[in-house]
């Protein structure tokens, strides 16, 4: 049974007294958005942040190779920091969920550590103490490391949801037919587990994106670090900025849909199953 | 540096550190959820301009990086004539982010009342602002008082923001920075830090499981 959402119940068809007062109470809106945007517009042209020197290397090729090779890097340190924090997310949750009560109780620690230290933190470790030990690191991963260790037990805890809402017939019947631990788990629960936790990692990974414009604290050519590069060359700052804020949020934006979009569908292909069942 | 030396040395400052981040969480979170409340009444309202702009604003909040909503806020306001104090931006950036998902984690409660509820108070006559005030958003903010926790040790992640722009007095991961480069605070220094920050996230962890017992709604 589908339940409406919310919005749609609030209120019912509109009466035409009701309607009138709609039509008005839009216009009202329209012309306070209008208002506002106007506002925007006008402090933009009273400042002078129209001038073509502003904006014109936007319609160089060059300008956009810049800012894209900043892109690839920051979309690659995102990845390869969620990669990384799902693998060591996948140990947590595995330790967390294991017998043994040390590990237990040394994993539940880390995660509890990881989940309520901020990013900063771990970037500033990495930049401030980890090259005085002797471990010589790229900048890349002075990056990716943090971003990685300050999303991990967000991952685990998202793993260990998706582990605990497979249904317990499932364990038990896979222990009747003679499977293992490690075979039933691997085989049977997270298999089934990882379905439901697909979108929540996907939102992991904007978290992940989004702690990478940090990057600039160790150096690394991100995209943020490179429209500084481009903001000293032009001696444009806001309109830099700006389009490079724009494009973050548009990427995110598309991760986000996507995330939704796999949820719907996991959800829709488990409710099939049930009906053909 | 040992950890007795480090706290004689800096002790005064660490606890200013930790009240300043406090400070800021306690803020940060009040302002997002006050605006969460409005954006999420504006999704909701019957006229559609406001619903796309409330729709616009959690999307754009959403998702820009703190780094960069803080940066446009301190570097790029300015040349639009534009001034705040550092104190005041970072603060804009941690209220208007967790305002976005505020708003988000409303509406998900929101959609755990029943419409029923809904069409009973409409044939009691309610109109539309006694509904969303009477029914709708105590129901909403009863239900979302986990991921409302969640929130707020995420808006207190956020303030380490404030790192970024001198801040007097810092909070707690400026302050680690500023030890590092005056004298070699080592570990130690970046300890202290995280286990205030950690202490910080199981008390609003604790304080949040326990109202959220007693005010959750039994369905």
């Amino acid at each position: 049974m589908n339940r409406p959402e919310i919005q749609d119940v609030l209120y019912e068809a509109p009466g035409p007294k009701t309607r009138r007062r709609i039509r008005l109470f839009t216009i009202l809106a329209l012309l306070l958005l209008a208002g506002l945007l106007a506002a925007i517009v006008r402090q933009f042209a009273v400042t002078g942040q129209f001038q073509p020197k502003y904006w014109f290397f936007f319609a160089r090729l060059t300008t956009w190779r810049f800012l894209g090779e900043g892109l690839v890097t920051t979309l690659g340190a995102a990845l390869v920091g969620s990669a990384l924090a799902f693998g060591m997310g996948f140990l947590l949750m595995r330790g967390k969920i294991r017998g043994n009560p040390v590990l237990r109780w040394l994993c539940t620690a880390l995660i509890e550590f990881t989940r309520g230290v901020p990013t900063l933190l771990f970037i500033y470790f990495f930049f401030l103490i980890v090259p005085g030990t002797g471990w010589k690191l790229s900048a890349f991963w002075k990056i990716t490391l943090p971003c990685a260790i300050s999303a991990c037990g967000v991952v685990a805890e998202a793993l260990r949801s998706g582990v605990n809402a497979v249904p317990k017939g499932q364990r038990e019947a896979a222990l009747s037919l003679g499977y293992r631990e490690t075979k039933l788990f691997y085989r049977i629960i997270f298999p089934q587990a990882i379905r439901f936790v697909i979108p929540s990692l996907i939102a992991e990974l904007v978290i992940v994106l989004k702690d990478t414009t940090f990057a600039s604290i160790v150096s690394c050519a991100d995209l943020m670090q490179n429209a500084k590069v481009l903001i000293s060359n032009y001696d444009a700052l806001l309109s830099i900025y700006l389009v490079v804020a724009v494009i973050y949020i548009l990427i995110n934006y598309m991760l986000n849909r996507l995330s939704d979009r796999v949820a719907r569908l996991l959800k829709g292909g488990g409710s099939a199953e049930r009906r053909a069942a | 540096m040992s950890i007795s030396a480090l706290l004689t040395q800096y002790g005064d400052r660490y606890l200013q550190a930790l009240f300043a981040t406090w400070r800021l969480t306690a803020f940060s979170f009040f302002g997002a959820v006050v605006i969460g409340i409005v954006i999420t009444v504006l999704r909701v309202c019957p006229i559609s301009p406001l619903r796309v702009f409330g729709n616009f604003y959690v999307q754009v909040f959403r998702n820009i990086p703190g780094a960069a909503l803080l940066i446009l806020l301190v570097y790029a306001l300015p040349y639009l004539n534009i001034v705040f104090p550092y104190e005041i931006c970072v603060l804009i950036a941690t209220v208007l982010i967790p305002s976005a998902f505020c708003s988000e984690h409303l509406m998900s409660g929101m959609n755990t009342i029943h419409p029923g509820q809904i069409e009973a108070a409409r044939a009691l006559g309610m109109t539309f602002f006694q509904i969303i005030r009477r029914i709708v958003i105590p129901q909403a903010l009863r239900s979302s008082v986990l991921p409302m926790t969640n929130l707020m040790v995420a808006t207190m992640l956020t303030t380490s923001l404030g790192s970024q722009v001198p801040l007097r007095p810092q909070e707690l991961t400026g302050i680690v920075s500023y030890i590092n480069t005056r004298s070699a605070g080592g570990v130690t220094a970046f300890a202290i830090s995280a286990a205030l920050y950690c202490l910080t996230a199981l008390f609003i962890g604790a304080l949040g499981g326990w109202i959220d017992r007693k005010v959750r709604i039994l369905r």
